[in-house]
């Protein structure tokens, strides 16, 4: 069974930095592995393993998609190649338009079987591109998937809505975007990342790949949610029943008691 | 001269933090300092994901490291305010890779990967420590046998041990230098009694008194060659001392981010204390000495891997680092004032544990022992 991750080098939460105002400058943030995509690489894996099958990462974006910490932080994570897609035309596509190219590489990769997401990236958290890229492939889409396993002629999975638990058979291939607690991803260790500068990566030119056209929609305007009229109160946590005393009246003044 | 992280420490520091979220969170440190319990779980972990080999030999299923790698991932772990939560261990099982027979390597190998703590080093005594010439435990040979006789005390991780790496004499020696031996003494080998010693410090870490009382093993118990066991014993002192620094810049590192966070939220006069400039004189202070210490451990560790002679940096690092780093947990105290010494807050077991550092692995005198005859000997 041959099986891509399709997974996103995106800025690390961890250097985000948010203003008063609620907005995030992601400027200073390096880039990641995007968080919830390890569950993706972790669940093509197991599935390899079991099935005997390769894994191959792919991953699409900006020129600096493609560095060595890149390849290394996603290579240590289980893949057994990597195919990267790097131009700066991809840097501010948009979802449909970066699914459409995922797609032009999986179809370049040949043999594919089943492409793993991640739930949803963790700079934009759309969600969309897993189902878009099984749109453009023509194959099954499957969002919410928390667990899959092989059979004899697929691969059963379990998906977890709203609704309850589903489980079903595949036979064909499909793209699945895994819960992000769908398997708890390997912390890679020192074999895992210096093993991962001897694997193979094919850098694939964007002008090599047959992508669609896509019309890209112009955002006209931008708001974020409403927070509330957040207030800052600084109890003095040195008496702890005063302390609990302040606490409860501040509340039910907020009049959240 | 670069400072910055090569690609594979940055993310094995990535992996380690990922771990570190995981498998050993505040609270699990807080309930095993509590009840003076050794972190088995977090061991273990640790070894799955390959960072308890780090180090070793490939045949013996490790992976070979520089020191400053090793060094920031056990100031890594420290900073999560575990006190010795990594590194030593490697060092002990270095001592029976390189040293010990087949068999030898093989168990504490195999309990390494476990998660236990292989031995406990059986070298201090009630008249001997550093003054190892003092040392009167006794081991006698004796038809293809070995009996040990003698009294070990202030022996660290002793009671969570399989094994004693037990230094003693051949009585019939009168050198000092030749008469000491390294042993593999089982704990549970008829004779060894241990008394558990109370202490302020270190809780997840026991520490005892060791007797053995005609204690007898087959000579296959002996660990390298006889009469060469101090020296064997020396060869691994000096990076003991080095990740026992790194080990301070790690705690220390993580009683500084508490202190200033609890300075930025604590209020007094209308304002957070954070912005009196007496407290921003000792932030200031203690930010200097963890630049210091972590310039010093680094260099150090940097002088490993390009194999120049340490001489007396392992000392003059150790001691700097230790001191160093316990007045950086004491300034931390100081900020959190009352709230730091009451139980259960983080200030308050990184500076007991601090505390420990300036006698464990050797006392701040005798690092200037060390490094002082050395000073003078390269002057002279």
């Amino acid at each position: 069974m041959k099986i891509v991750v399709a997974y996103k080098w995106a800025p690390n939460p961890q250097d985000a930095e948010v203003a008063p105002d609620g907005s995030v400058d992601w400027s200073r943030a390096k880039g990641a592995v995007s968080e919830y995509d390890p569950v993706a690489f972790e669940a093509a894996r197991q599935l390899a393993d079991a099935t005997g099958g390769e894994v191959v990462g792919l991953t699409v974006g900006a020129a600096s998609v493609d560095s060595p910490l890149a390849r290394k932080a996603a290579l240590s994570r289980g893949l057994d190649r990597l195919v990267v897609v790097a131009d700066d035309r991809l840097a501010d596509a948009d979802g449909t338009r970066l699914a459409a190219v995922l797609a032009a590489a999986v179809r370049s990769i040949g043999d594919v079987d089943l492409v793993l997401a991640g739930d949803s990236s963790v700079d934009v958290a759309e969600g969309q591109v897993p189902m878009t890229l099984a749109g453009q492939l023509g194959w099954l889409g499957m969002a919410a998937v928390s667990g899959v396993t092989p059979s004899a002629d697929g691969v059963v999975v379990e998906r977890d809505l709203p609704g309850g638990i589903t489980t079903l058979a595949l036979t064909g291939p499909a793209v699945l975007a895994v819960t992000t607690d769908a398997v708890v991803p390997r912390v890679p260790g020192m074999k895992d990342i210096l093993g991962a500068a001897k694997k193979p990566v094919e850098v694939v030119p964007l002008d090599a790949l047959e992508v669609p056209d896509v019309v890209a929609a112009t955002t006209l305007s931008g708001s974020r949610p409403e927070t509330g009229n957040r207030r800052g109160v600084i109890i003095d946590g040195a008496d702890a029943s005063s302390a609990a005393a302040e606490l409860v009246a501040a509340l039910r003044t907020a009049r959240a008691l | 001269m670069d400072f910055g992280l090569t690609d594979e420490q940055q993310l094995l520091l990535e992996s380690l933090d990922e771990l570190l979220e995981r498998e050993c969170p505040e609270s699990y440190i807080a309930e095993l300092d509590l009840n003076h319990q050794p972190p088995t779980t977090f061991r273990r972990a640790m070894n799955d994901a390959g960072f308890g080999s780090l180090g070793f030999p490939e045949e013996y299923g490790g992976t070979p490291s520089d020191a400053l790698t090793l060094v920031m991932l056990a100031e890594r772990v420290a900073r999560q305010g575990l006190n010795n939560g990594y590194g030593l261990e490697l060092l002990q099982a270095m001592d029976i890779l390189e040293f010990g027979s087949e068999e030898q390597k093989t168990e504490i190998l195999g309990l390494l990967a476990n998660g236990d703590v292989p031995f406990a080093l059986g070298f201090t005594e009630p008249g001997a420590g550093s003054d190892n010439s003092a040392m009167a435990t006794t081991a006698v040979h004796h038809d293809g046998m070995v009996t040990f006789n003698g009294t070990k005390t202030l022996i660290t991780n002793a009671l969570q041990s399989r094994y004693l790496l037990l230094m003693a004499k051949d009585p019939q020696v009168e050198d000092p230098r030749k008469s000491i031996s390294m042993y593999l003494v089982p704990m549970d080998a008829p004779g060894v009694t241990t008394n558990r010693l109370d202490k302020i410090v270190w809780h997840i870490s026991d520490s005892c008194e060791i007797f053995l009382d005609d204690v007898t093993l087959p000579e296959s118990s002996l660990v390298g060659v006889k009469g060469n066991g101090f020296k064997q014993l020396m060869r691994n002192f000096e990076l003991e001392r080095l990740v026992i620094a790194a080990n301070c810049l790690g705690l220390a590192q993580c009683a500084f981010d508490d202190a200033a966070t609890y300075a930025a939220q604590r209020v007094q006069f209308g304002k957070p204390i954070g912005s009196f400039q007496l407290i921003q004189l000792k932030l200031t202070d203690m930010a200097i000495k963890l630049e210091n210490i972590r310039n010093f451990v680094y260099k150090t560790a940097w002088m490993v891997d390009q194999e120049l002679p340490l001489k007396s940096q392992g000392a003059l690092c150790k001691r700097y680092s230790a001191m160093a780093a316990f007045e950086v947990a004491d300034e931390a105290m100081q900020i959190f004032g009352g709230v730091g010494v009451t139980v259960g807050t983080r200030v308050s077991r990184l500076w007991r544990d601090l505390r420990g550092h300036r006698f464990g692995g050797g006392t701040d005198e005798i690092m200037v022992h060390i490094a002082g005859r050395q000073i003078v000997k390269d002057h002279s």
